[in-house]
């Protein structure tokens, strides 16, 4: 049976497509801020291979008045600009749906162009004209698409401006002239198209952020002092974003010879006081893994993102899973406490980030952000983060001052013992990777009842953490049809599909699982227990959060659905799946 | 002013009776107790091995870090409290083993802090095994037909990679290591110490008698620390092996290189102008970068 598409008539789907090394992402980034600023919503999705130069890249976007959940997979406008994009993409066209190309480059002389309005368009005639660089050619497409759409001109032409504001001003009207020139010639297309998307005055604000800068803004808002990473896509713009904004902000950003060095760095900073972080993907982490336990060995507050892509080893290097869930639970020897938080937009992760910041402190352990490449890389319009709302709880922490008869580890009913900073009068003490006692000595750490003392009181700082940690978050109604849990991202196509159904009469509620470790069993166990029909979808092979599920509540759901492919769940193959389980197929 | 016995702890240090880390930690506690240095105004940061046993010794502020990873460490904490001077004692094992890439990379960092390492060319506490430093051929429980590697030069590297200080001391000359060391923690630079410290119970070659026939001080000799060419030189050249004689094999001891006035890499971190802990004392006000992304 076919299905309604997601969205109304009003929201259209755009992918610009090329070989890597055309600036299809920097163009279509610029296309997504034109239409926020034009008071839109929109969702985008880029994908590349892992290539400077050559291979196959995409981005798309999706644009809607509406606010926007995740990507979708059907396109309105296919902008190609070599003829590959045509034949990857042609079958996702709908009907109605233009291809926008320029007929010296690309030739589709032997497509029939029934329901398919071709828009020929003189890109490199245009830039030529206007005296510009070949690679402006995307920036005469842009101008196309909107051309095409009967989407004013003006919003890119700001964008444009706002983004070669720091060259010399003929380079942004260059741009400009190439957009018009490009939104002039599509306008003369005889093409009716299906969609009136337009402008919407006085929206509210919006911003327009991927994961990486979102983690990058929770973390500054935190107070961080010292931010180390070795390049590791997907998280390498995340030390881009820090390091950019290191000198003005004050932070040390250090980009070492390794992930080990970067790790170990961070354990250091956190002993001086200062509110440290890293992050990395699956192979980085692996080799943080031995100073992870030591961060939790030692009772280090430090927090590590993690941004999954898939594994094992180098992997897919530039796609999306979410196959290190139990690799961020159960990484590094002995037992430790820590605190594993998944965000599941870029809202989750602004928050998220700070608040990790403050449960590393006030628990003296590690705290892992798990993320990956799919809230890492792509940029959602959001309304512009809460920064009022941020706190900055260091725990039990002196810093200055002077003590006497210092314990750095002393045995307390919570399981925390008081830090106070080296450089405090008094403050003299051994933080260890070794067991230790109370005053740190590792020697002293060898008695059986000392190393059951302190394994002890590490520990109960998990049964503090419960009490403190971010709850899980449920959306749709408290009586539904079928009841979803998941964690991270997968929620973003979750809610696009539960949103649709509902509308079509199918109640689905769903249970974001935020913080994955220490496990929620109790709400979990609550959740399930209050459903009709239960499916838990993740990323991944194995069942990773699905093993938890049983492990944690002595429970299971009816049905499940995982991919591990390298791509992200689309709203649809979530919608057949949730109509499957409430036999309305 | 503190007296050097002021940085004992309770507790009595548990080498072997006559190891080469006794001397060490005489002299060390001597130059800190010379320079003045107030027990909260320094941090130390150990890797894991004999030398890191120390740890418990020292009545200082200090990490006992994991095994070849003191120096990232230690740069972590130097780079965020300019307020705080920072030492680090590793060991051969660990600092040339596991340690090595951090080894290179702290020196062509020329982060300020002093590295101070333990060469016992041997693995103690893990009962014999050959090290990075381990003279070639020589047999171990790990290379019973000898080791076949040729042993790391860490005067030598460390020169090669951009150092503004490198000294090598030797454990049963006190006085002289005490001299070292004042001039090592005054540097403004990464300053490096390689310290041959006999292994009475593991190392039966590289002994106490075998350094006493063979050291010289290159204060003594005319030796010019300020020219890295001829220290490079001088330490290719008495890179000794485990078949020499006393007269043919000579071993230097004293500062082979120090320059002043090289950018350190705080230097080139305008941010670091306060311990980085103070950025944490309230939220950081990010609305103008959130309003940026619209």
């Amino acid at each position: 049976m076919q299905h309604a598409a997601f969205g109304t008539s009003a929201e259209v789907r755009i992918r610009l497509g090329g070989p890597a090394g055309f600036g299809i992402k920097a163009a279509g980034q610029t296309l997504a801020r034109s239409f926020v600023r034009a008071g839109l919503s929109t969702f985008d999705l880029t994908e590349y291979p892992s290539l400077i130069k050559g291979g196959h890249n995409t981005y798309h976007l999706r644009v809607s008045p509406d606010e926007l959940f995740s990507h979708v997979e059907p396109t309105d406008v296919l902008v190609a600009l070599d003829r590959a994009t045509v034949d990857l993409h042609l079958a996702e066209l709908t009907d109605g749906a233009a291809l926008v190309y320029d007929p010296a480059t690309v030739d589709v002389s032997d497509l029939a162009p029934e329901g398919l309005c071709l828009v020929a368009v003189p890109f490199d005639d245009i830039v030529k004209e206007a005296g510009g660089a070949k690679i402006m050619r995307n920036v005469a497409a842009l101008g196309a698409v909107l051309g095409h759409m009967d989407f004013p001109i003006e919003h890119l032409a700001e964008s444009l401006r706002a983004q070669f504001a720091h060259k010399e001003p003929q380079v942004a009207e260059q741009n400009v002239a190439v957009a018009t020139g490009g939104w002039e010639h599509a306008r003369r297309n005889a093409c009716e198209f299906p969609h009136t998307l337009a402008p919407i005055e006085g929206a509210p604000k919006r911003i327009l952020v991927d994961g990486n800068e979102a983690v990058g803004l929770g973390a500054l808002a935190a107070g961080i002092g010292f931010y180390a990473a070795y390049p590791m896509t997907p998280a390498s713009s995340l030390l881009h974003f820090m390091a950019t904004r290191a000198e003005k902000a004050g932070v040390i950003v250090k980009h070492p010879e390794d992930e080990i060095a970067a790790m170990n760095m961070v354990v250091g900073a956190a002993f001086g006081g200062t509110r440290a972080m890293c992050a990395t993907s699956g192979g980085g982490f692996s080799l943080m893994v031995e100073a992870l336990g030591l961060a939790g060995a030692s009772e280090s507050a430090v927090v590590v993102g993690l941004f999954t892509r898939p594994g094992p080893a180098t992997g897919l290097p530039t796609w999306t899973e979410q196959s290190d869930l139990r690799f961020a639970i159960h990484a590094a020897q002995g037992e430790f406490p820590r605190v594993v938080l998944a965000p599941g937009d870029r809202a989750d992760a602004f928050e998220l980030t700070w608040r990790a910041f403050n449960l590393a402190d006030v628990l003296q352990t590690p705290v892992i952000l798990l993320g990956d490449t799919y809230l890492s890389d792509n940029r959602q319009s959001v309304t512009p983060f809460d920064t009022a709302s941020v706190q900055v709880e260091r725990g039990e922490l002196q810093v200055e001052g002077d003590v006497e008869g210092y314990l750095r580890y002393k045995v307390t009913e919570s399981g925390i013992s008081p830090r106070v900073l080296p450089g405090v009068e008094g403050a003299q003490q051994i933080v260890n990777s070794y067991e230790h006692d109370e005053r740190g000595w590792g020697s002293l750490g060898e008695d059986a009842s000392t190393r059951a003392a302190q394994n002890e009181k590490r520990m109960r700082k998990l049964e503090l953490a419960r009490t403190i940690v971010p709850p899980a978050r449920r959306y749709g109604p408290q009586e539904a049809e079928v009841s979803v849990i998941c964690f991270g991202t997968t929620k973003q196509p979750v809610r696009e599909a539960m949103r649709k159904l509902a509308a079509e009469g199918l109640a689905v509620n769903m249970l974001q699982v935020v913080t994955v470790w220490p496990f929620p069993a109790d709400e979990v166990a609550a959740f399930l227990r209050g459903a009709k029909r239960t499916v838990c979808i993740e990323g991944n092979l194995t069942g990773q959060l699905q093993g938890l599920v049983r492990e944690q509540c002595l429970m299971d759901v009816d049905e499940s659905l995982r991919r591990f492919d390298g791509r992200p769940f689309s709203p649809e193959q979530v919608e057949m799946k949730l109509r499957g389980v409430a036999g309305r197929a | 002013m503190p007296e050097p016995s002021e940085f004992d702890t309770a507790l009595k240090p548990t080498w072997c009776p006559g190891c080469g880390n006794f001397g060490m930690f005489t002299a060390l506690k001597a130059a800190l107790a010379e320079l003045g240095w107030e027990k909260s105004g320094f941090a130390v940061f150990w890797g894991i091995g004999c030398h890191g046993n120390g740890a418990d010794f020292y009545d200082v502020a200090g990490f006992h870090a994991l095994h070849g990873r003191a120096l990232p460490a230690a740069t972590g904490f130097a780079l965020t409290r300019p307020d705080m001077r920072t030492i680090v004692i590793a060991g051969d094992g660990d600092g040339y083993g596991l340690g090595l890439g951090h080894f290179v990379h702290s020196l062509r960092r020329n982060v300020e802090m002093t590295c101070i390492t333990h060469n016992n060319q041997i693995y103690g506490l893990t009962t014999g095994q050959a090290s990075p430093t381990t003279e070639h051929l020589m047999r171990t429980p790990s290379t019973p037909a000898g080791v076949l590697e040729e042993p790391v030069n860490p005067v030598g590297l460390a020169l090669a990679s951009g150092a503004t200080f490198v000294a090598r001391g030797f454990s049963g000359d006190v006085a002289h290591l005490t001299g070292l060391y004042t001039q090592a923690l005054q540097h403004k630079g990464f300053a490096l110490i390689d310290v041959f410290q006999p292994c009475v119970t593991w190392n039966k070659l590289n002994t106490h008698p075998w350094f006493r026939e063979r050291v010289y001080k290159l204060e003594e000799s005319g030796h010019d620390a300020s020219d890295r060419q001829a220290a490079f030189e001088l330490s290719m050249s008495t890179f000794h092996d485990m078949t020499c004689t006393p007269e043919e094999c000579r071993v230097p001891i004293g500062v082979f290189f120090a320059e002043e006035g090289r950018p350190t890499y705080q230097d080139g971190l305008s941010q670091l102008d306060r311990p980085m802990w103070k950025h944490a004392q309230a939220p950081r006000d990010v609305a103008a970068m959130v309003e940026e992304l619209g």
